[in-house]
């Protein structure tokens, strides 16, 4: 027969040791968040194709003395401010998806989620 | 068909007055513009296409053409704030040239003709020239300027322009293409 101060204790420590057996599992299956570097270079975006994790960063870098700005393809889920010549803006990926510059439309890449 | 031509004629023409300036400049053997002259071309062929962007945010209705025209004006004049700032830090003086007049010649004469006409006609008339003075100024830029220059930062700020010219003609062929559709 467990005493109630028995069953509190054992209500608390189990799960814990059970964390500490099994190595905090939720903990180490997620990988850390990556930032990618993605720069707008020569009217190009750079690398026009790129894969990231779900919740990866990628800082999108004008290199060009023009303006530009990153707008996704259908024009409704997301866009940037424009962009001025030295300036970044940085999106968190959770989908994949195509975008261009609306400034340039002949400027176009896509982001992979994986 | 005809419309076809007619662009083509067009662009033609500017070329052949490109590739005739290339040809007089050569012909004198190199080098045959100062780093000073090249600089007055560069800022001149810039300020000629922010020049026909004023006329279509002037006389256009058109949300493409008006759009295409904005981004003219601030992309040009970012080349050509870019130009100044080196031209004074390099103490070169933009120096007016048989180049830069024969631009500013012919600039004349095409905005005299994009002031003569108006709705849908003027559309037309102003996207065509884009694509032929786009044609036009990267051959320029490549085959006189950048060859005829030779301090290295001027050189490659001309290098660096092309891209972003090379951007503004395939979208204004992209524009073109789309009012052919129309």
């Amino acid at each position: 027969m467990m005493t109630p101060m028995l069953v509190a204790m054992h209500r608390v420590l189990f799960p814990c040791a059970l964390l500490l057996l099994t190595g905090f599992p939720t903990l180490q299956e997620r990988p850390a968040t990556k930032t990618h570097r993605l720069e707008i270079v020569r009217m190009k975006f750079s690398p026009s194709n790129l894969s990231v994790q779900p919740g990866d960063t990628v800082v999108f870098i004008n290199l060009d003395m023009v303006t530009h700005d990153v707008t996704e393809a259908s024009g409704k889920t997301w866009k940037s401010p424009p962009l001025a010549a030295k300036s970044s803006w940085k999106k968190v990926m959770k989908t994949s998806a195509s975008y261009y510059c609306s400034f340039h439309p002949v400027m176009k890449g896509t982001i992979t989620v994986k | 068909m005809k419309r076809f031509e007619k662009i083509t004629i067009k662009a033609m023409a500017l070329l052949l007055s490109v590739f005739a300036l290339e040809s007089t400049v050569l012909a004198q053997g190199n080098p045959t513009l100062s780093d000073a002259e090249v600089a007055s071309a560069a800022v001149t062929a810039n300020q000629i296409d922010i020049d026909f962007a004023a006329i279509a945010k002037e006389k256009s209705k058109d949300t493409q053409i008006l759009e295409f025209a904005r981004t003219m004006a601030n992309d040009h004049q970012a080349v050509i704030d870019q130009a100044v700032a080196l031209t004074e830090k390099l103490s070169v003086t933009p120096k007016d040239n048989a180049v830069s007049k024969q631009l500013k010649a012919d600039a004349e004469k095409t905005k005299a003709q994009l002031r003569a006409k108006s709705g849908k006609a003027f559309d037309k008339a102003y996207i065509d020239n884009e694509v032929a003075y786009h044609t036009a100024v990267i051959s320029a830029v490549k085959d006189l300027l950048i060859p005829e220059t030779e301090n290295a930062e001027l050189k490659d700020l001309l290098t660096s322009v092309v891209p972003a010219l090379e951007a503004h003609l395939e979208h204004a062929k992209m524009i073109q293409q789309k009012m052919s559709k129309k």
